[in-house]
C-alpha cells in the first residue's frame, strides 16, 4: 500500500535521477579534451509502478549507470584502415629512400648510384672511342676508368640497399616488444572489463581498451573477435592468437638467414606479418620484397655486363700478345646473386684489353667493335644493358607511385571514418544523421568532380592525335 | 594557383586533382561542389579551343595522370565508407526501435 511518502519518493528520485545524469554529462565535458575518451549517455530504468489507495500512480525511473556512445564495428573498420594506412606509410617511406637513390646526379663529380645509366653508356662507348686507336694507351685507361665508375656506382648502390635492408630488419625487430607491450595490457583490461562490466558498457576501461587496439593497429594486421561477458580475442590477420580474452601470447623474434624472423608460440609468421598490415607488414614487405627485387634487378645488370665483357675479352688478343686469355675485366661472377654487391675492376694492366681478334694483330679493333656493340645487344635477362636499367628505374617510380596513391586513399578513409565515430561519439542521433549526410553529400560531390575531369582528361589526351580514316 | 588556359580563373588540372583529393579525405563538401561548378566550365570551355590551348590542356592532362589515380583511389574508399556508414545507421535505427518497443514493457509483462 502507497502512501503520500510514496509520491515523495518519485519525486526524490526524479530529483536523484537528474543529479545523476548531469554527472555524466559533466564528466563528458570534463573529459571532451582525453584522448581516447568517448562520451557517455545515462541509463534509466523504469521504476515499478506505486498504488496509492489502490490507484496505480506514475512509476519514475532511476539512473542505472551510463553507456559509452561507441560502435564496435565503426572502430573495428577505422582499425582496419588504420593498419593499411600504417603499412603502406611504412613501405612509401622505404620506397622513397630507395627511390632517391637512383635519382641522375646533378653535376657532382662524386660516383652516384643514379648515374648508373649513364656509366653503362659512357663504358661501352669507351669500347668504340678504342676501335679508331687500339694501341692508344689513353684510350685504353679511359676504358678501365669508365669499367671502375660503372662496377662502383653499382656496388655502391647494392651495398646502399644492404645497410637500408638492415635498417628496416632492426625497426621491424623494434615492433615487436611494442606489440606485446599492448597486447599484455589488452589482456589484463579484458579481466578488469569482464569482472567489472561483463554484461555492459564499461565505459573508460573500454576506452583505454580501444586505445590500445588503436595503437596495436598502427603497428600489425589483427581481427578482433568479441568474445563472452564483453571480452575481446585478438589474432593476427592470419590467424594466430595473440589475445586470448585475460591471455596474451607473445610475438618473439629470432635470426633466420641473416634476417629476423618472427614467431607466435613457435609458428614462424613473418610471411603472413609481411602481407598483414600495421608498421610492421609495410617494413617487412620493403625488407622481404621491394629491396631484394631492386636489388635482383641490379645483380642481373651486374652479372649480364661482367660475364659477356669477361667472355669476349678472353676471346681476343690484347696487347701483350695473349691469345684467348688476356684475362678478365671485371671480377667474374659466380651466380646472379650478389653479382651487383661484389661488382669491381680486377684488370690493371690496361695492355690485357683485348681489342683485336683473335690471332690478330695488335692494331686490330674487330673485338674491340665486338665490345662495344654489347651496349645494343640483349645480355641482361633479354633486354639491352641500357634497356633494363631504364626499365628497373622505371618499374621502381611505378611501384613508388602505386603506394602513394593507396597511402592518400587509406588515410583520407581513416580521416572520414574518424570524423563519422567522433559524430557518433557526439551523444545526439541527430549529429550522427548529419554526419552521414555530410559523408553521402561530399561523395556525391566528388563523383561529380570525378566524372567530368575524367571526360576532360580523356578528350585532352585524344586532342591533336592522328586519327586513321579509311 | 597557376592560373591557366581557357579562362584565368581556373586553376591546372593537377592542382584541381590534389584539391578535390583533400576536400574528399576530410568531407569538405562544399569545397567539392565549387570544383564541380570549376570542371564543368571547363568541360564547356573544351570545343572553343586553340591549337595551343589544346597543346597545354593535353600536357596537363599528361601530368595530372597520377593525381587522377589518387583521386580515383581516395573515391573509392570514400564510397566504401558511404556503404559501411548507411549500413550502421541502418543497424543503429533497426536496435533504436526495438529498444523503444521493450521500454513500452516495464519488464514483467505489462504494456
Amino acid at each position: 500500500m502507497g502512501t503520500i511518502n510514496s509520491a515523495f519518493d518519485i519525486i526524490t528520485g526524479a530529483l536523484e535521477a537528474d543529479q545523476a545524469a548531469l554527472n555524466v554529462v559533466a564528466n563528458n565535458v570534463a573529459n571532451a579534451n582525453t584522448p581516447g575518451y568517448t562520451n557517455e549517455v545515462p541509463d534509466w530504468q523504469q521504476n515499478p509502478p506505486i498504488y496509492v489507495s489502490g490507484v496505480q500512480n506514475g512509476d519514475g525511473v532511476t539512473e542505472t549507470g551510463s553507456t559509452s556512445q561507441r560502435d564496435r564495428v565503426l572502430e573495428e573498420r577505422l582499425d582496419q584502415q588504420q593498419q593499411l594506412a600504417s603499412a603502406s606509410g611504412a613501405r612509401l617511406g622505404a620506397l622513397n629512400t630507395m627511390q632517391a637513390l637512383f635519382t641522375p646526379d646533378s653535376g657532382s663529380s662524386s660516383a652516384t648510384a643514379g648515374d648508373i645509366g649513364a656509366d653503362i653508356t659512357s663504358f661501352f662507348n669507351s669500347f668504340g672511342s678504342l676501335e679508331a686507336n687500339p694501341t692508344d694507351n689513353a684510350l685504353r685507361q679511359n676504358v678501365l676508368s669508365t669499367a671502375s665508375t660503372l662496377a662502383g656506382d653499382l656496388s655502391n648502390a647494392a651495398a646502399s640497399l644492404n645497410a637500408q635492408r638492415t635498417a628496416l630488419d632492426q625497426q621491424a625487430a623494434g615492433v615487436a616488444s611494442q606489440v606485446n607491450s599492448l597486447t599484455s595490457n589488452l589482456a589484463q583490461l579484458n579481466l578488469e572489463i569482464q569482472s567489472a562490466s561483463p554484461h555492459s558498457d564499461a565505459g573508460v576501461l573500454e576506452d583505454q581498451r580501444q586505445q590500445d587496439l588503436s595503437q596495436l593497429s598502427q603497428l600489425i594486421g589483427i581481427n578482433q573477435v568479441t568474445t563472452e561477458n564483453n571480452g575481446l580475442s585478438i589474432t593476427t590477420t592470419s590467424g594466430q592468437l595473440l589475445v586470448s580474452e585475460g591471455q596474451s601470447f607473445s610475438l618473439t623474434t629470432g635470426v633466420v638467414n641473416g634476417v629476423t624472423n618472427f614467431f607466435v608460440g613457435g609458428t614462424n609468421v613473418t610471411a603472413q606479418l609481411t602481407s598483414g598490415g600495421g608498421e610492421l607488414g609495410g617494413y617487412l614487405t620493403a625488407r622481404d620484397i621491394d629491396i631484394p627485387n631492386t636489388l635482383g634487378s641490379l645483380d642481373q645488370l651486374a652479372y649480364g655486363i661482367s660475364t659477356q665483357v669477361n667472355t669476349l675479352n678472353n676471346g681476343g688478343t690484347d696487347l701483350a700478345g695473349d691469345n684467348g686469355n688476356a684475362g678478365d675485366i671485371f671480377a667474374q661472377p659466380t651466380q646472379v646473386a650478389g653479382s651487383a654487391a661484389a661488382m669491381s675492376v680486377v684488370m690493371t694492366d690496361p695492355n690485357h684489353i683485348a681489342a683485336a681478334a683473335l690471332g690478330a694483330g695488335s692494331g686490330d679493333n674487330t673485338n674491340a667493335i665486338a665490345m662495344a656493340n654489347l651496349l645494343n645487344q640483349t645480355i641482361v635477362g633479354g633486354q639491352t644493358p641500357t634497356d633494363a636499367y631504364s626499365n628497373f628505374v622505371t618499374t621502381l617510380g611505378s611501384t613508388v607511385s602505386q603506394v602513394q596513391a593507396a597511402n592518400t586513399a587509406q588515410n583520407a578513409s581513416v580521416t572520414q571514418l574518424q570524423t563519422q565515430n567522433d559524430a557518433l561519439s557526439s551523444v545526439n542521433l541527430n549529429d550522427e544523421a548529419s554526419s552521414l549526410t555530410l559523408l553521402e553529400r561530399s561523395y556525391q560531390a566528388g563523383s561529380q568532380v570525378f566524372a567530368m575531369l575524367n571526360t576532360v582528361m580523356a578528350a585532352a589526351l585524344n586532342l591533336g592525335d592522328q586519327t586513321a580514316v579509311s | 594557383m597557376r592560373l591557366t588556359l581557357l579562362r584565368p580563373e581556373q586553376p591546372e588540372l593537377k592542382e584541381l586533382l590534389v584539391e578535390a583529393s583533400k576536400a574528399l579525405a576530410v568531407l569538405d563538401a562544399e569545397r567539392l561542389e565549387g570544383l564541380a561548378l570549376c570542371c564543368q566550365a571547363l568541360a564547356r570551355d573544351l570545343a572553343p579551343m586553340s591549337e595551343s590551348q589544346r597543346d597545354l590542356l593535353r600536357q596537363q592532362a599528361r601530368a595530372a595522370v597520377d593525381d587522377m589515380a589518387v583521386f580515383a583511389r581516395v573515391l573509392e574508399a570514400t564510397r566504401a565508407n558511404v556503404q559501411v556508414m548507411r549500413r550502421l545507421r541502418a543497424l543503429r535505427s533497426e536496435r533504436l526501435e526495438y529498444g523503444q518497443w521493450g521500454m513500452m514493457e516495464d519488464g514483467r509483462g505489462h504494456d
